[in-house]
């Protein structure tokens, strides 16, 4: 347990050491990672079940923690405001 | 957890919630001081309480989607020549890959977008905004959508996202939701264009049909926050 401890606070310190950029490796990891909030079905949801497994409930403020996790809101490249609009 | 789940919470606590682009309600709202002429203050100033509570209802009410950090405003088209002014809604969607999504060409990509979240939003705009929709000083409406651009398998090219920015005078935008103006008539007079990552894609070949999933989902378990009515 201590050298996964180890090992996630060395790779999250390489992220901003590198200018938070993934590795094409990290990339392939979270091209795989499965998040929908139209069907519902997202992990950290799970993570809220009762100890039984019942009555899940999820909550607006999970969500927003929920796309914390999100990679592609994070690092996606994105058109900016200026290419759509001028004030 | 697994470890990579691990690794992802604890760089999303660290990078916190400001760097994942969306917005709470308050914050998607454009301040008044970003805008550069009268006729914008003004009207930012004159429907800020309304936006404030469109805002907020998004938030609460559809919480699979979420708006941009200023979002939500009267934008003005690039390359406009007069100061026409729309009210826009910047929305970002959170759509993984299913499989089929992926299949999809680019065209029915943003086809699928537009009919299934760009409608629902222009909708909900008029309907609950009806000061803004008779007001002189707002030409009409406008919807800018974006959702990852599905990754090809082994591929390590960095993650894009799609972008569709349409905007509509209030006239077609009426008469469509009255269906006294066919999809295809209401493309046409649409000003739009598509987007991948920060290239300009331009003007692709846009479909709309009926699709009610946005009016009609319910996200498994929400809780609904206390005050707060749907």
């Amino acid at each position: 347990m201590g050298r996964r401890i180890v090992r996630a606070t060395l790779v999250v310190s390489v992220m901003f050491l590198t200018g938070a950029c993934a590795s094409s490796e990290d990339w392939k990891v979270w091209l795989g990672h499965t998040t929908h909030f139209a069907s519902g079905d997202h992990g950290f949801f799970s993570m809220r079940n009762n100890k039984d497994g019942s009555n899940p409930r999820v909550t607006r403020a999970d969500i927003e923690g929920a796309r914390t996790q999100n990679w592609w809101g994070i690092y996606a490249i994105t058109v900016s405001p200026s290419q759509i609009f001028q004030n | 957890m697994s470890w990579w789940g691990a690794v992802a919470l604890a760089a999303a606590l660290l990078l916190g919630p400001a760097t994942s682009g969306m917005a709470m309600p308050e914050d998607a709202v454009i301040p008044v001081e970003q805008y550069s002429t009268a006729k914008a203050k003004n009207l930012a100033v004159t429907y800020r309480a309304q936006l404030l509570q469109f805002s907020d209802h998004v938030y609460h009410c559809l919480p699979w989607l979420g708006v941009v950090k200023d979002g939500i405003g009267f934008r003005q088209p690039r390359g406009a020549d007069s100061d026409d002014r729309y009210l826009s809604v910047w929305i970002s969607i959170d759509q993984s890959d299913d499989g089929r999504f992926g299949k999809l060409s680019q065209e029915r990509r943003v086809s699928a977008m537009f009919s299934r979240y760009g409608v629902d939003m222009l909708r909900r705009m008029t309907q609950q905004l009806p000061g803004i929709t008779s007001d002189a000083d707002v030409s009409g409406f406008s919807v800018v959508l974006s959702w990852p651009k599905p990754a090809i398998t082994g591929s390590d090219k960095a993650l894009v996202t799609e972008t569709l920015a349409l905007f509509v005078d209030k006239t077609s935008l009426g008469d469509f939701f009255a269906k006294r103006l066919p999809a295809s008539e209401f493309i046409r007079r649409a000003t739009f264009n598509v987007f991948e990552g920060k290239d300009l894609v331009g003007r692709v070949p846009l479909d709309v049909w009926e699709d009610n999933f946005n009016s009609t989902f319910k996200l498994k378990n929400y809780e609904l926050e206390k005050g707060k009515k749907c």
